[in-house]
């Protein structure tokens, strides 16, 4: 029996929608937007783009895959491994993803067609580089209209970028509040005055804020202005000029020995690299997830072994690095993330259904939770069996690391505050965990006094 | 200087669409209204200093071969 289930985010568009069925994934084409999808097709422009890869490669398939009788085609578009969100990336993955959106929006000019859509969703990582996934967002561009999707583009791509690079690079994380890309009211109150001196920023932002306030209540005839191919052209232009412009780096750090701050020798951190290599080469997992990877050290263990690898942390400096590591060395097999482990990504939008929680992402085949332990059991206050608990929800096997009391990095957490956790130990660890997992393999990593375990989670509780 | 320019030409524009465009009654419209119009109005600035900047390279290169055609003479 065939099972069918619409993707919860896929509907605003009457272009089509996405569906799984036996778990694969399908977007319907509607009759509706069959003269587009054929102009795609049938000018090339599919072609280049896939080509360039900046678009998501799909398959037809036969209509009879079709979930009603507004169907014009089916399409079957390659599946992405990991699906993230833009209060998960980095800044240069932000910044790709908009210098992506621009460069898709040019070509498609080229060929007579222009995005209708500039969602920040509509981009995805696929083999370490930004790609396009909305294969419906394209319309035949119409000489003298003004891009209709100026607007979303100034919202979800330099309003957050302007904040990340000129006020605070946390503030990405309001596209959790704000689904349609940070309000450019808001933004321009947030941005530096000196923003105001920056003539793109002045404008894309500032001035464009004041206009949407000066007319949000008023009735115009649009048919009647037009818009002229330089004018439409040069502003494409200047906003990917003005995206490309905007930096950030981390202040008062040397990149080179940001993270060195271990208190490994190099014995010890040789052995447990040699360790997870062990681990993961006994259970040969599809999909691993890093937890507090820091800038990606232990992740590419995995990732070079052909293994897809999700390189979470919550720091965006470490997050950075690991991507721009990822972009040098052309890496496929990594995508480092964002994510603060005690406050994971929700799932929000409509029905909360629209962009999906990190629970609702997994469970994945293995997950890496090295050096973490006394973040969440000693910072955090959660106990042993809350981590347990959450682990054996997200992973099915589990390479986790236990770092004793004795540790200096524990008696570095402990050294500002009262020591409440007699139970932080080696004994009570495993024994909270081993209600939710089996102990496979454990090692105590040479030159310290740490261990490293494999751990199954157990199928019956 | 091209920066006080821009700047005065934007504020005057500026000006003129927040006060004079016409307003009509026969299409109620969202608050991206403010988006459209205003993206008519920075494409008409930012028009001009992209066709510069397409023929720029034009222009470039005819001086530069009006300038060797003398210096061959």
């Amino acid at each position: 029996m065939m099972t069918d289930k619409k993707l919860s985010s896929s509907f605003r568009d009457p272009s089509g929608f996405l569906f799984f069925r036996d778990g694969l994934i399908y977007r319907q084409v509607n009759t509706i937007y069959k003269e587009n999808y054929d102009r795609l097709i049938n000018s090339g422009l599919y072609e280049t783009l896939v080509h360039g890869e900046l678009l998501i490669p799909h398959d037809e398939v036969d209509v009879d895959y079709a979930r009603s009788d507004k169907a014009y085609k089916i399409i079957k578009p390659e599946l992405i491994s990991f699906i993230s969100y833009p209060y998960e990336w980095c800044f240069s993955q932000f910044k790709g993803a908009a210098l992506t959106t621009l460069k898709i929006q040019k070509k498609s000019l080229n060929f007579g067609m222009s995005l209708k859509d500039c969602s920040t969703y509509n981009i995805q990582f696929r083999k370490g580089k930004p790609v396009f996934i909305d294969t419906l967002s394209f319309e035949k561009h119409r000489e003298g209209q003004p891009w209709v999707a100026y607007r979303q583009f100034c919202q979800h791509f330099l309003a957050p970028l302007a904040l990340m690079s000129y006020q605070d690079i946390r503030l990405n994380q309001l596209f959790r509040v704000y689904m349609d890309g940070v309000p450019l009211d808001l933004t321009s109150s947030l941005l530096p005055f000196r923003t105001r001196f920056v003539f793109s920023l002045l404008s894309h932002i500032h001035l464009h804020a004041k206009s949407q306030k000066h007319f949000a209540d008023k009735s115009i005839d649009m048919t009647r202005h037009k818009m002229s191919h330089e004018g439409f052209l040069g502003l494409i232009d200047n906003l990917e000029s003005t995206i490309k412009k905007l930096k950030w780096q981390p202040l008062g750090t040397e990149w080179a020995d940001y993270y060195e701050d271990t208190n490994y020798s190099s014995d010890a951190l040789h052995h447990k690299k040699e360790i997870v290599a062990e681990f993961l080469d006994k259970i040969n997992p599809g999909i691993v997830w890093d937890l507090g990877a820091n800038v990606g050290m232990f992740s590419r263990i995995a990732s070079d072994r052909g293994i897809q690898t999700i390189s979470f942390d919550i720091d965006p400096a470490a997050v950075e690095k690991n991507y721009l590591e990822c972009v040098r060395k052309g890496e496929t097999n990594i995508l480092p993330l964002l994510l603060d482990l005690t406050n994971p990504s929700p799932g929000i939008g409509w029905q909360n259904q629209e962009r999906t929680s990190l629970l609702e992402r997994g469970p994945t085949d293995a997950v890496f939770a090295l050096a973490l332990i006394h973040h969440l059991a000693i910072s955090n206050n959660l106990p042993f069996d809350k981590i347990a608990s959450f682990l054996s929800e997200i992973c099915n096997s589990l390479i986790i690391e236990f770092v004793p009391k004795n540790d200096s990095q524990v008696q570095r957490l402990l050294s500002t505050r009262e020591d409440i956790f007699p139970d932080y130990i080696e004994q009570v660890f495993e024994g909270e965990f081993l209600r939710y997992f089996t102990i496979e393999s454990s090692v105590r990593i040479r030159d310290s006094e740490r261990t490293l375990y494999l751990m199954q989670r157990r199928k019956f509780r | 200087m091209n920066i006080f320019r821009h700047l005065t030409t934007l504020t005057v524009l500026f000006a003129f669409f927040c006060f004079v465009f016409p307003q009509e009654a026969y299409a109620y419209l969202d608050p991206g209204t403010g988006s459209y119009i205003f993206q008519l109005v920075i494409a008409v600035l930012i028009g001009g200093s992209f066709a510069i900047k397409l023929y720029w390279g034009k222009i470039k290169t005819f001086f530069a071969s009006l300038f060797s055609k003398k210096t061959k003479r």
